[in-house]
């Protein structure tokens, strides 16, 4: 029972006491005085009545005269007379009707008053004992009626105690609303700071409790910060500041096996051909000059698109990974453009050589055939001289539809015959048990059911992934309702922005009840940090449903992540570029540990997607990563 | 004609219309009961602790006389009621003397328990009635042959037009004859048709006032208002 409840009863039963008790002590003490002045009046009446027949002539008739004069005048239920031998001379009794007080009331409060006796006088002679009794019925209906006036001066002042205790415990509890409201967000992981109320107890509570969120706040930011020096540290080339080889290899390989809207893509490579001849003519330091110049230019086309990124190959060679479909022929236009603006001035003072080559390639491609499509463009450009650029397509490069109008039909058709189908792919705690089946979807076109990869990119550019991803997750639904596993979903951050999607996604929830606490719902990290208000609004309206709610492909941008604390998420997914190789690679290593304290500190379940080899997967276990997903464990499974 | 009117019910309703304060009143009232009820509870036939009241209010004579008055008790239990009659008469009609409220009291009109009699010495005829009335019953005479009569005293023979009010004591040896009259004007013990200068106008005893045969009177506050019941009252915290 709520306090307030409570509260409210303990004010009702100390009115109904305090005005109950002045009832029944007001109306008893009413009734004993009215006993007493009965009393009284019989002792008195008998007496004057007694004296009066003992002066008066002691014939039958007017002896009963005087009893029936003195009966029929007063209020009396019994006047008798009875003479010295014990005979009754004269008797008059009342038979009337009750008054108005109900008979209830008078058998619970009877007055009684003692009837009277006087002794007429017969000059010496005794001539008899008079008895006299009051009628209590006028004392009944006075007392009936002041206990009515007073029931409802009760009811009236019980109302306004009740009435203004209400008030009262409203106003005294108002605080202890918020303060629940914290505490339960602190229970949901979200650390929440609340301006602290006037009340003396709650505020001791929120002052606690804002301590606790405030030190989680600053362990949070001192950490993510630590990370980021550190990620930068290990993972970036040292002069430009762009990924170093290793790093950059490893994204192109989590690239190469995405199976989302950034599946597929092209890759760039770029080149300072006469990189000796130019330290020569501008001298090390201006050459260095020249080439963060050009690392500033990849970095800006790099941030230009989501998940792209540059990196440092070696001495001369650059590298762009532009995941994500596309004309690649439009990449290296841009390329282009943007080169020839940055090495503008440079171009004055030397005789500069940068030749590009452009690979695309398909989702899951091995990445020595990328790279190498993407050397043989290079080369092809080199053989060309001066600021060339070639682009070279995948051999089988034959798109499988020919507009975008026919791919919105195409997948339109799809999802209205078909629905999407999910395979499911295990994430395992790193004990053992499955965490949940991660769902990816596939969508029937072209006669095959085909992997996300394959229609993603398109989708994506027609806004129809929030259709998508409102049937993923009835799909989802679905499949827990039906085999009673527990199923992990993505939605894409295009979902997010779309007007509708939020709504539509909760109302599907909502008629879920059960099947929703089974679902794990995770949105890529560079959704997160591009739309911070629509992911903070979505989980805020998830969390209260009681779904598992999480971020994937957590890694570059993890310090972006603004106050992770406040989120009330489950769950993080750590980035196969950052898992990849993590058994000899150092930097990563510190880097996975680091992010799997900041999680524990706040109670976040750690998962490590894309795990390749058993080599892995064992130091994974040591960093304290709580559970995995990819190659291996599909193997193991 | 003195007969009271009623009191009116809506002035006893009146009272309960301030039943938030009358909670206090209620209170004392309950307390006073209790008081009185252990003032009864530590009296009845206490003749021990009139001795000793009597010793400490009055002087020694007072102390002798409510002695004899004792023996007297003791003396006359076993007697038949016309020999007590005449003892209790001649006791309370030597042993007092005649005196008027005003000149014992300083107030017109006192009746006296029979203690306050004794102690003093003096009493009128009411003190004289009242304490062989109380006497009597203690000797275990019962009420209904006892009657406390006011009557008219014709003074100074048949023909005097000099009258005075006045107190005897009745005794009624059946309930349908004429009563003896025990008088502190005269020592004897006449019947009542031997007393032609007095004229009954009213008579009363304790019947009544003994609610339900129980033998502690009603005992309410308002007792008091009442001379007769007032004197019982008293006579009751003095040890009868």
């Amino acid at each position: 029972m709520s306090l307030i409840k409570q509260l409210w009863i303990a004010v009702a039963v100390v009115t109904a006491l305090a005005f109950g008790g002045n009832l029944i002590i007001g109306t008893l003490s009413a009734r004993h005085y009215l006993e007493q002045q009965l009393y009284l009046k019989n002792l008195d009446n008998a007496t004057s009545l007694a004296l009066s027949m003992s002066q008066l002539p002691k014939d039958p008739v007017t002896v009963e005269l005087q009893v029936a004069a003195q009966f029929d005048s007063g209020h009396y239920r019994l006047i008798r007379l009875i003479d010295p031998a014990g005979a009754l001379l004269v008797e008059r009794e009342f038979a009337g009707v009750r008054g108005r007080a109900p008979d209830w009331f008078v058998s619970l409060i009877p007055i009684v008053a003692p009837a009277a006796t006087a002794q007429v006088q017969d000059g010496w002679r005794q001539f008899g004992t008079l008895t006299l009794e009051s009628h209590s019925h006028f004392a009944h209906e006075a007392l009936w009626a002041a206990s009515v006036r007073l029931f409802a001066w009760f009811l009236v002042g019980a109302l306004l105690a009740g009435g203004v205790g209400t008030l009262v415990i409203r106003h005294v509890t108002r605080p202890l609303a918020r303060v629940v409201e914290q505490a339960q967000a602190i229970g949901e992981r979200r650390f929440l700071t609340m301006p602290e109320p006037g009340t003396t107890e709650f505020s001791r509570v929120v002052r606690a409790m804002n301590t606790l969120s405030e030190r989680v706040r600053n362990l949070l930011a001192d950490e993510s910060l630590r990370l980021e020096h550190l990620r930068r540290a290990t993972q970036h080339d040292e002069l430009t500041g762009l990924f170093n080889r290793g790093q950059w290899l490893n994204q192109l390989d989590a690239a190469l096996g995405r199976d989302d809207a950034h599946a597929g893509g092209a890759v760039a490579l770029v080149r300072v051909a006469n990189l000796a001849t130019l330290n020569q003519q501008l001298g090390r330091a201006d050459a260095d000059g020249m080439l963060l110049e050009l690392a500033r230019c990849l970095e800006g086309l790099a941030a230009a698109q989501p998940e792209r990124c540059a990196g440092r190959m070696n001495g001369s060679d650059f590298a762009l990974l532009a995941p994500g479909g596309g004309d690649p022929g439009a990449l290296a236009a841009e390329l282009a453009a943007a080169l020839e603006t940055a090495l503008e001035k440079w171009g004055e003072r030397a005789r500069l050589q940068v030749p590009v080559g452009i690979g695309a390639y398909h989702p899951a491609e091995p990445r020595a055939h990328v790279l190498a499509r993407a050397d043989g463009a290079l080369a092809a450009a080199e053989q060309v001289g001066g600021n060339a650029t070639r682009v070279a397509q995948p051999t089988d490069a034959v798109p499988a539809h020919a507009d975008l109008a026919e791919w919105r039909r195409s997948i339109e058709h799809a999802l209205d015959a078909e629905g999407v189908q999910l395979e499911c792919y295990p994430v395992v705690s790193t004990d053992g048990g499955v965490l949940h089946q991660e769902a990816p979807m596939r969508l029937h076109l072209s006669g095959a059911w085909r992997r996300a990869g394959y229609f993603m990119p398109w989708a994506t550019r027609l806004g129809l992934m929030a259709r998508l991803d409102t049937a993923v997750a009835r799909e989802a639904l679905a499949r827990i309702g039906r085999d009673g596993v527990d199923i992990g979903i993505n939605l894409s951050p295009e979902s997010l922005r779309e007007v509708g999607f939020q709504s539509d996604l909760l109302a599907l929830l909502r008629t879920h009840p059960d099947e929703r606490r089974r679902l794990w719902i995770e949105v890529p990290e560079y959704g997160v940090v591009r739309h911070p208000a629509e992911f903070r609004a979505l989980y805020a309206a998830l969390k209260p449903l009681g779904c598992r709610l999480g971020i994937e492909h957590v890694g570059l941008q993890f310090s972006h992540i603004g106050e992770l604390h406040t989120l009330g998420l489950d769950y993080l997914k750590v980035d196969a570029a950052m898992i990849r190789g993590i058994d000899v690679d150092t930097g990563n290593q510190s880097f996975v540990r680091g992010l799997c304290v900041i999680a524990h500190a706040i109670g976040l379940t750690v998962i490590a997607e894309g795990v390749a080899s058993e080599a892995e997967l064992g130091m994974l276990a040591q960093l304290g990563v709580d559970g995995l997903t990819g190659p291996v464990v599909a193997a193991v499974e | 004609m003195m007969r009271d009117r009623p009191r009116p019910l809506s002035e006893i309703a009146h009272v309960m219309r301030c039943g938030w304060a009358s909670t206090r009143a209620a209170a004392v009232i309950a307390l006073c009961w209790l008081a009185i009820g252990w003032v009864l509870a530590q009296t009845g036939h206490d003749l021990d602790r009139m001795e000793r009241l009597a010793a400490e209010r009055y002087d020694a004579r007072a102390v002798e006389t409510v002695a004899a008055w004792r023996e007297l008790i003791d003396d006359a239990a076993t007697l038949s009621e016309p020999e007590q009659l005449v003892r209790v008469n001649s006791f309370f009609n030597r042993r007092i003397r005649f005196a008027d409220d005003i000149d014992i009291w300083n107030v017109p009109d006192y009746w006296a328990t029979p203690l306050e009699t004794m102690g003093i010495g003096a009493g009128d005829c009411e003190d004289f009635t009242i304490a062989k009335y109380v006497t009597l019953r203690l000797l275990g005479v019962p009420n209904e042959r006892l009657r406390l009569i006011y009557v008219r005293a014709q003074l100074g023979g048949a023909q005097s037009t000099l009258s005075q009010a006045h107190m005897v004591l009745g005794y009624y040896p059946d309930p349908t004859d004429e009563p003896l009259v025990l008088d502190n004007l005269i020592d004897e013990i006449r019947p009542a048709s031997q007393r032609p200068d007095l004229f009954p106008v009213f008579s009363f005893n304790s019947d009544g006032l003994w609610v339900g045969g129980a033998s502690a009177p009603a005992a309410v506050a308002t007792a008091r208002l009442s001379r007769w019941r007032d004197v019982l009252q008293r006579m009751r915290e003095e040890g009868l």
